[in-house]
């Protein structure tokens, strides 16, 4: 039987009417038509701006008529429209006082904060035609993709390896050798890869539509435009970024990325999203008009009493987390991506700026962060914050979480870093780290997993470049090297970037080796940045934000030039993997020996059961005891992990085990390949069983079996 | 568009000359759908089809299901390299058996 909604009850020139319905959202298909929703809550009046897909001109504006706005939104159904080959915007009536707070201007059309696709930015890097006045253009999808029996993977986050990688960058390098470089389509065809490599998470940076040409300077090195490559600058927080997309020329970016995740998911590998809730691409008082401005500036933005942009984000305005709208529309997203395109989990930048309040004040108990950690469809999925922001609120530890809520350890990156470059009096806090960050996480009950581990991120160096600089070489960003952090605890091993000294390219492997070893015999979730278990460089640039060239694309010839590199982060992952002791969620209590008398978890030195906690040590072990039943009876294994970043090498007195247990070596950063690493399970036994001689700055892992 | 059928050794060919858009697609869904009877063995024949967009694959997809309810099957025959690629990214390829040529798609259903 027919809905009699399904028929028109106005006319506007050609076109069939009747009022929307406000919820959702958006545009969305229905029976005869679409139904096209936007709120404004100051806005007196609204008009629909139709486009043919790619046209310069409009070729319907529709005015909401008076009686098609309920409360503060505009909605309406448009009857018998090509949805498919159209593009959508609004224009919006109202107050222009920035005093207070009102941006309106009826001379701009607005890209739908719901919009499921945008187009304007198809083709990445392909130059957009700046006389068009609407540039980030509102699309609508079709929603019904076939997930078939697919859903959320739903990993234990204590089994999780995650591996942070920028879609375009992962594969547009020529030596990627796949069939659709810089895609989503790219990365699908290395699964296999990832799988190999043997990572079970990938968190892709920003894949919201945003503009790479928002950035205007010129690179000092080659003369070429800068583009915007990672994208922390959102034009929409429901569209996919369609230059992501090798059928973003079709507008079929949505089925494409849909269908990278089912194959990811099919391969066991989960997808979490780097979302960027904390400001937008229209930028300051100078900044262009995309959607969020024109629409209801005073809503979504943060302003001072005056009117003007708080910039808690760096990058000109700050949303307004904790606005009930915005904050709506930040659920609205989040439960779109997971219910849309089961996703798996999110990371949030600059995370804190989501806990302030609306006058930017930082909250105790932030209704966001609070609404996220409870909300049903969000249930299972993980929630990872970036804890700071950059105006200076830094929350590691401390991040409103009701015990849902991750944390990116920046603790455990900086102590890391400090420990394997041989800094004094690191190894108190390097015990922390490695069990998980209690002195962080245990007050407020919260387990080793609300710690992401990591060593290197997308901001700051590589991992090969940590070993390689003393300090950021940025010069090609154009800011005149004065962009990117700091405090990057990084040392050269002797000479500043690449060189042919052997003894320095070695030192500089088996300081990747260290790194890449703690981290994955740490407790809490291990986070890779994508290239680093092959030796990838940025020539010393920490922020290659604007970098779309090979500063930035993974080389994939490194696989061959650094082999040793993947052999070893590979059997690392294996290892982790094959050893649950490694990643217990509980802290250890002294209490809580396990059999045979040992500690689940104990502190040593060169000297066993005799930790130096000194300010000079730089040396630290530590002997994990796996209880794991076998046909009935208990066995347990032992691991236990040397760590000399001492300049000399020194003799580890090693811890006594039972009878019929012995200590087989699994890697040793030390050695040459292929002496450094064993496959896990093909340990080989030591002949001395009570001293091992742990090299100049390496780490030593042993299995007592 | 313009859609073309005829029967060879009980296999329904399906011949589509044109692109599969949403100005189209309702067109082809309503001409291909009621060809689907219990067990049927379809071969949609694409030599001229060379543009599938959104809603065009959609009804591919649609055909295909509805003949896997009456336990039929549904092959795809002469696909361009380009829309090819385009059901292999956006994941409706795996929906399909595709055949280089008519022939072999009646072969395979034949066997």
């Amino acid at each position: 039987m027919d809905r009699i909604d399904t028929h028109p009850t106005h006319k506007y020139g050609e076109f069939d009417l009747r009022c929307g319905k406000p919820l959702p959202f958006g545009a969305s298909i229905v029976p005869g038509g679409v139904n096209f929703s936007v709120y404004s809550q100051y806005a007196i009046a609204c008009e629909l701006v139709l486009f043919n897909k790619h046209e310069a001109k409009p070729f319907a504006t529709i005015p909401f008529f008076d009686q098609f706005r309920i409360g503060n939104v505009f909605t309406m159904v448009v009857f018998d429209i090509d949805y498919e080959n159209i593009e959508y915007g609004f224009r919006m009536y109202g107050p222009f006082d920035t005093k207070q707070g009102h941006w309106f201007d009826n001379t701009k059309i607005l890209t739908d904060p719901y919009a499921k696709a945008i187009g304007g930015r198809d083709i990445w890097g392909e130059t957009p035609d700046w006389t068009v006045e609407y540039q980030h253009r509102a699309r609508i999808v079709f929603d019904d993709f076939d997930w078939e029996d697919d859903s959320p993977l739903e990993t234990p986050p204590e089994n999780l390896v995650i591996y942070e990688m920028h879609v375009r960058g992962f594969t547009r390098h020529p030596s990627s050798n796949v069939k659709h470089p810089g895609t989503f389509a790219g990365i699908r065809e290395k699964i296999a890869y990832l799988k190999e490599l043997g990572v079970n998470c990938i968190e892709l940076m920003p894949i919201h539509e945003f503009d790479e040409f928002e950035n205007s300077r010129i690179s000092p090195i080659t003369g070429e435009r800068l583009l915007n490559y990672w994208g922390y600058s959102n034009v929409g927080f429901f569209a996919p970024k369609a230059g992501y997309a090798a059928t973003g020329k079709y507008g079929m970016q949505v089925d494409e990325l849909k269908a990278l995740v089912k194959e990811l998911h099919r391969n066991g590998i989960e997808i979490i999203l780097d979302v960027v809730f904390n400001h937008t691409a229209e930028g300051n008082e100078n900044g262009p008009y995309i959607s969020y401005r024109g629409i209801d500036n005073k809503t979504y933005y943060m302003l001072t009493a005056e009117g003007y942009y708080y910039n808690f984000s760096g990058c000109g305005n700050t949303l307004n987390c904790n606005n009930p709208i915005v904050r709506n529309m930040i659920l609205d997203s989040l439960r779109y991506w997971v219910t849309d395109y089961h996703i798996d989990g999110f990371r949030f930048d600059l995370a804190s700026i989501l806990g302030r309040a609306q006058d930017g004040s930082p909250m105790h108990n932030p209704p966001l962060l609070e609404t996220l950690a409870f909300d049903p469809i969000l249930g299972k999925c993980k929630l990872v914050a970036e804890a700071w922001d950059a105006g200076g609120l830094y929350q590691v530890g401390s991040f409103p979480n009701w015990g849902r809520w991750a944390e990116w350890n920046g603790k455990f990156r900086d102590d890391l870093r400090k420990f394997i470059k041989g800094d004094p009096g690191m190894v108190g806090a390097m015990a922390q780290r490695i069990q998980g960050s209690p002195d962080l996480y245990q007050w407020q009950k919260r387990g080793a997993f609300a710690s992401v581990n990591f060593i290197t991120a997308h901001d700051g160096f590589t991992l090969m470049d940590l070993v390689s600089y003393n300090g950021k070489h940025n010069e090609a960003n154009g800011e005149g090297n004065s962009d990117g952090a700091n405090d990057n605890h990084s040392w050269n091993c002797g000479w500043e970037g690449s060189t042919q000294d052997i003894n320095i390219n070695q030192l500089r492997l088996k300081q990747i080796k260290n790194a890449l070893t703690i981290l994955l015999v740490s407790r809490g979730t291990p986070m890779l940045l994508s290239g680093d278990e092959m030796g990838k460089t940025q020539r010393g640039n920490n922020n290659a934000y604007c970098q779309d060239n090979e500063i930035s694309w993974l080389d994939w010839s490194l696989l061959n030039s650094n082999a040793e590199l993947f052999t070893f982060c590979q059997r690392m992952i294996a290892f982790r993997r094959a050893h649950s002791a490694l990643r217990s969620n509980i802290y250890h209590q002294d209490k809580d020996y396990l059999s045979h008398d040992y500690p689940s978890l104990s502190w040593h030195s060169t000297g066993a059961w005799n930790a130096d906690w000194s300010y000079q040590s730089r040396w630290l072990a530590f002997m994990v005891l796996q209880q794991r039943p076998q046909s009935g009876t208990p066995r347990n294994t032992f691991v236990y992990v040397a760590m000399n970043m001492h300049w000399e090498a020194h003799d580890f007195e090693l811890p006594g085990l039972p009878e019929g247990v012995f200590w087989n070596v699994f890697a040793n950063t030390d050695m040459q390949p292929p002496d450094d690493i064993v496959q896990p399970s093909q340990e080989i036994i030591i002949e001395n069983q009570t001293q091992f001689l742990v090299g100049p700055r390496s780490v030593v892992v042993l299995i007592g079996k | 568009m313009e859609i073309r059928t005829e029967t060879r050794d009980g296999i329904t060919i399906v011949e589509i000359i044109g692109n599969i858009d949403s100005n189209t697609a309702p067109q082809a869904q309503g001409t291909i759908m009621p060809l689907i009877d219990p067990n049927c063995l379809l071969v949609l024949d694409m030599e001229q089809c060379h543009y599938v967009s959104s809603a065009g694959l959609r009804v591919l997809l649609m055909i295909a299901k509805l003949l896997a309810t009456k336990g039929g099957q549904c092959a795809l025959a002469n696909v361009s390299d380009e829309v090819k690629d385009v059901m292999e990214i956006t994941g409706f390829a795996s929906f399909f058996k595709t055949y280089d040529t008519v022939s072999t798609a009646v072969e395979a259903f034949q066997k």
